[in-house]
């Protein structure tokens, strides 16, 4: 397959300037044009995308359509449903089979609480295992947290939660190395000093890897541990309502299997949401580098039952999605890329952007070249893209280097006949990651008692941007405070009657608002099929 | 001289000595050996499926691997046995030639030479020249040379050396300056794997040989295998735990005694590993004092 | 201009998709909604590992149906689960040693060397080359050998010796990394001085930073420069 006699012109033009190029550093932006580029190009502020909520702990703010959909969709359960009968009765429910609902299971599990963990996938889908470049913690010796702090604070925007960013960067250190005790096999000189590079927005060379693996490589860590823990847990089961009490604590959740369809009701002291983010809503039509699973499903639940959200319009676009070969189009470029040195290109062979901006700034700067300067690349499915050039790495840190920090990279392309060692390869902006989410405390309770949320389905600790690096950070930072929390709460938790009055309450405040998107909520999986598919068959649904 | 050298799985764990103390040795006397760059266990399981094309993948696998160089060493007799052995098979029955290598994706003939370290000494190097090259004779050393089963036997098909009077090792070893010492029970089997199965069995053959070249005056034996080393090394523990033998004779891989011979570090001898010590009686040729042996 | 289609066997059913699309969206054209069998979508986590035959060869083929593209007359399954043996253990405990590995995964010894499981590894890894360096205790090469390891199964499911290869694997990379590869030491150091409260102070007053402070400070940052 390999690259068009188009793209491999324009690849060109890319090689005949690399010379010039290298070395030299794009000017980073002043404060200002950042926010004016932002403002001008950035899919978060393009008129006509979000609506304001009517109904919730969020009414007035606005979200992208796409989730209004589903917090204005209907319940997938009748409110009637009899709960009396409890098929799951234990202290902790810990919702999602991700890194933080490991996370948040293996501590309270250790503290003695008896824990179920249900996944609607398999234990380890989720967004973790996807991610590659790397987890942030502030351990070497010209570094602290709270340089770390500050980084974080001014890639979100400075609207970043003090509490929650204290707590994830302070944290930090000792995430790493619970998970260096656990046998995760991060990249580390011969004499055990962890490797560490930059990413985007950070002033110290934090990153810690595993290859490309990173986030892979801590997702199975953290499986084989939960496994070897014997901790309860359920695979193709979701949570399609959490349930309150009459105390107005979250005392559990109506669970779906996912291949019987039967429902189910688990009784639990306290219950964590790690349901993780919302790509497969495809905003804006965009692509995503997210798991089949992650639709919002938590944000859902969650806010049905009065949890408040922060920061829900402010999506990230991963500044380098794959734009071509068209059979993997959105899947992630991770960030390292660029880290280890490849420059993005433009079609003439220029530099338009310093590569280490913050990725809300790059994300635009790229719609930026391709759809007003018109200085992209068209692929022949209409795809747009700019190029990365890879090859760079291979000039500057020697040859080897793609094979020995990329290798899932280097197979990815190397199936499609691209050989990104030699050649650049093409990206534009994807949907990458919920900046936002339901609020939480440092200890990761929500606003309604009992109800606690880590990873990505939370929301505060990264503003309205995240840092790479960070994510895989806030999934073992505030999966293990949950978990601890938890384990500490549960002791004092006195349960009422089970009820799922909130969700009764929550669709009649729609109708009398006159809000019915017609959407079963949560998704808990996206619909692919094509229309001519769903309308033969019988039933008519997809 | 460099040859291909397939080391076998327990020249890397168990039977680090044997390994380290060869390699060492073979280097004195500019003797290099080039580890395969990938190899798996040679399955050791020739001599029992006598039929499967299964068992001959594994071995076959890697003499395809020194098909360029056309030689490979080894140094474990059960490898030794199990490698030149499937190498005959491939070489003469073309039909399980073509099923084998068909299977594994390898053009491979059968035209490796599997060759024993003490092969090389005594056909390329010779032992008169070996003796030349000695830096340290094991002068009053009474060695017991023990052959067990895999090297010899089926005769025809090793081609090492007498199946009935063996005198590689006796050669070997006078050419060390040690005093051989002759003992009836030099080619009877130690018991082998049957010690995993079996114990009580295996220790009783092993125990018996053990006191044969006690009784004879051994003060050390040695091997050119593992599993010899093992079974007889440990038919001399404390009865309570199923030791069998009376006496006490510390059991070398030849290496080891070659190693000392040519005055090689002996940090590659790893004796820490010896159920029977041999250090007390070596320590004359061990250049630092022995350390207290594990217990 | 109409697209080229293909014809692909799902479970020996044909169906005719459009050309290009990868075996994952080709079902999904087909019709078929996933719910097993599709996870990441992008290569990482060895939901969709798939074996295939083409027209007229018997060789079995192998890939990830997120990332593999339809070909004509492509016969084909997915193997979602396949039935695995997995140890427990406290990693802490263990000694990284043979020992260790084959008293938790005796089977690991039966190993007959057939290569089926490198055959039919959708990321061509050397199973049967780390299998081998298990047996003898050679841990850092079956952590580095099996690191991109999806865990997928197939090798599993071809394995006449029946040993479930990904979850040795899985073992000798948490030994390896735990037991043999050196701990960090300026890590340690930092989580020991936040224990004590050293970084307290400092965090303290960031927390009490103005957006101005902060802004002003961010904007002064010095970056530590790329080291090459």
């Amino acid at each position: 397959m390999g690259y068009d006699a188009q793209l491999l012109e324009s690849i060109r033009r890319v090689e005949a300037t690399r010379s010039t190029r290298m070395g030299q550093q794009f000017s980073r932006l002043t404060a200002d044009e950042k926010t004016a580029l932002l403002k001008g190009y950035h899919p978060d502020y393009k008129a006509g995308t979000m609506r304001e909520l009517a109904v919730g702990p969020n009414a007035g703010d606005r979200v992208p359509h796409e989730l209004a959909d589903l917090l204005e969709g209907r319940s997938r359960i009748d409110p009637d449903f009899d709960l009396s009968c409890i098929d799951y009765d234990v202290d902790v429910l810990v919702i999602g089979g991700g890194g933080a609902g490991t996370s948040a299971a293996i501590l309270a599990h250790e503290r003695g609480a008896k824990v179920l963990l249900v996944t609607k996938l398999r234990l380890g889908d989720a967004n973790t295992m996807m991610a590659q470049g790397g987890i942030q913690a502030a351990d070497k010796p010209n570094d602290s947290p709270a340089i770390h702090y500050l980084d974080v604070m001014g890639g979100g925007g400075f609207q970043n939660i003090p509490e929650l960013v204290a707590a994830l960067t302070k944290d930090a250190p000792a995430a790493i190395k619970w998970l260096e005790e656990l046998g995760a096999m991060f990249d580390k000189q011969p004499d055990g000093t962890m490797v560490s590079i930059h990413g985007g927005g950070t002033a110290r060379r934090r990153m810690h890897s595993a290859r490309d693996y990173s986030g892979a490589e801590i997702m199975r860590t953290l499986r084989d541990e939960f496994r070897n823990r014997q901790i309860p847990y359920r695979e193709f089961t979701s949570a399609v309502e959490l349930l309150l009490d009459s105390k107005g604590q979250c005392a559990g959740a109506v669970l779906c299997d996912m291949e019987t369809e039967e429902l189910r009701v688990v009784r639990a002291k306290a219950v964590i949401l790690a349901t993780g983010g919302m790509g497969r809503l495809h905003v804006q039509q965009f692509p995503c580098t997210n798991h089949y699973g992650a639709t919002a499903d938590g944000l859902v639940i969650g806010y049905r039952a009065g949890a408040k959200m922060v920061f829900m319009d402010a999506v990230q676009y991963h500044p380098t999605g794959v734009a071509y070969p068209e059979q993997i189009v959105g899947q992630l470029v991770t960030e390292k890329v660029r880290g280890l040195g490849a420059q993005l290109v433009n079609a003439k062979g220029e530099c338009f952007i310093f590569d280490l901006e913050t990725r809300d700034t790059v994300s635009s700067a790229i719609i930026r070249e391709c759809l007003e300067r018109k200085n992209g690349v068209q692929t022949n499915t209409g795809m747009h893209g700019v190029w990365l050039d890879s090859p760079m790495i291979e000039m500057i840190r020697g040859d080897g280097t793609i094979a020995k920090a990329l290798p899932a990279m280097m197979r990815q392309y190397a199936r499609f006949d691209i050989d990104m060692r030699r050649l650049p390869i093409l990206v534009y902006p994807t949907q990458h990651y919920q900046n936002g989410g339901l609020l939480i405390a440092a200890d990761s309770e929500t606003v309604v008692p009992n109800l606690y949320a880590a990873g990505e389905v939370s929301g505060g600790v990264h503003g309205r941007n995240r840092l790479m690096g960070n994510s895989l950070l806030d999934i073992i930072v505030f999966g293990r405070r949950a978990g601890m929390a938890v384990a500490e709460r549960i002791g004092n938790v006195k349960q009422g009657t089970l009820t799922l009055d909130h969700v009764r309450g929550y669709q009649a405040d729609l109708m009398a608002a006159g809000r019915d998107s017609g959407q079963k909520a949560p998704m808990l999986l996206p619909n692919y099929l094509r229309p001519e598919t769903i309308g033969r068959r019988g039933n008519g649904q997809g | 001289m460099r040859v291909p050298y397939f080391p076998g799985c327990t020249l890397h764990s168990k039977a680090a000595g044997f390994d380290a103390s060869a390699r060492a040795a073979a280097l004195a006397l500019d003797i290099h050996l080039d580890e395969l760059p990938y190899w798996t266990c040679c399955g050791a399981t020739f001599s029992m499926a006598a039929d499967s094309a299964m068992g001959l993948v594994a071995p076959t696998r890697i003499l395809a691997s020194a098909k360029d160089a056309g030689k490979l060493l080894t140094l474990c007799s059960f490898c030794y046995n199990t490698l030149k052995r499937t190498n005959k098979v491939i070489a003469t029955d073309a039909e399980r030639r073509r099923k084998v290598t068909t299977f594994i994706e390898e053009d491979y003939q059968g035209t490796v030479k599997i060759v024993h370290l003490l092969e090389i000494l005594r056909d390329d190097l010779g032992f008169d020249a070996l003796a030349r090259k000695v830096v340290t004779p094991l002068k009053g050393l009474k060695v017991a040379p023990y052959y067990g089963c895999l090297l010899l036997r089926p005769a025809d098909e090793m081609g090492f050396d007498d199946p009935e009077r063996p005198t590689i090792l006796e050669k070997f070893l006078a050419s060390l300056g040690c005093e051989v010492v002759e003992f009836p029970h030099r080619t009877e089997c130690c018991g082998s794997f049957v010690v995993v199965g079996a114990p009580d069995t295996a220790r009783e053959c092993s125990g018996r040989i053990v006191d044969a070249a006690a009784v004879a005056g051994a003060e050390v034996m040695v091997v050119s295998c593992p599993l010899c080393q093992y079974n007889l090394d440990r038919a001399q523990h404390d009865p309570a735990n199923g030791g069998r033998a009376k006496a006490k004779v510390p059991v070398l891989y030849f290496s080891q005694l070659l190693a000392i011979a040519l005055g090689c570090e002996p940090s590659c001898l790893h004796f820490e590993s010896h159920a029977v010590d041999p250090r007390p009686r070596l320590s004359a040729w061990l250049e630092a004092p022995a350390p207290a042996p594990a217990a | 201009m109409a697209a080229e289609t293909v014809q692909f066997y799902l479970m020996g059913k044909p169906h005719a998709v459009p050309k290009g699309l990868t075996i994952q969206k080709a079902m999904e054209y087909a019709g078929f909604r996933q719910l097993r069998g599709c996870g990441c979508r992008g290569g990482f986590c060895g939901a969709c590992g798939t074996v295939y035959r083409t027209a007229g060869d018997y060789k079995l083929k192998v890939g990830l149906a997120c990332q593999t593209v339809v070909e004509d007359q492509m016969y084909l399954a997915l193997i979602p689960f396949f039935p695995a043996v997995k140890a427990n253990y406290s990693i802490e405990d263990l000694p990284p040693t043979a020992e260790t590995i084959i008293s938790l995964y005796p089977e690991v010894l039966r190993c007959v060397g057939c290569n089926s499981c490198r055959k039919v590894c959708p990321q061509e890894i050397e199973v049967m080359r780390y299998i081998a360096a298990a047996q003898r205790g050679d841990i850092a090469r079956v952590a580095n050998l099996s690191f991109d390891c999806l865990m997928c199964g197939l090798c599993a499911s071809r394995c006449p010796a029946e040993i479930v290869q990904y979850n040795v694997a899985i073992l000798a990379r948490r030994l390896y990394s735990r037991h043999i590869a050196k701990p960090a030491v300026h890590l340690a150091a930092r989580v020991e001085e936040i224990e004590r409260g050293g970084c307290d102070a400092d965090l303290a007053s960031m927390m009490a930073a103005t957006d101005a402070d902060l802004k002003r400070m961010y904007a002064a940052r010095v970056i530590e420069p790329e080291e090459l």
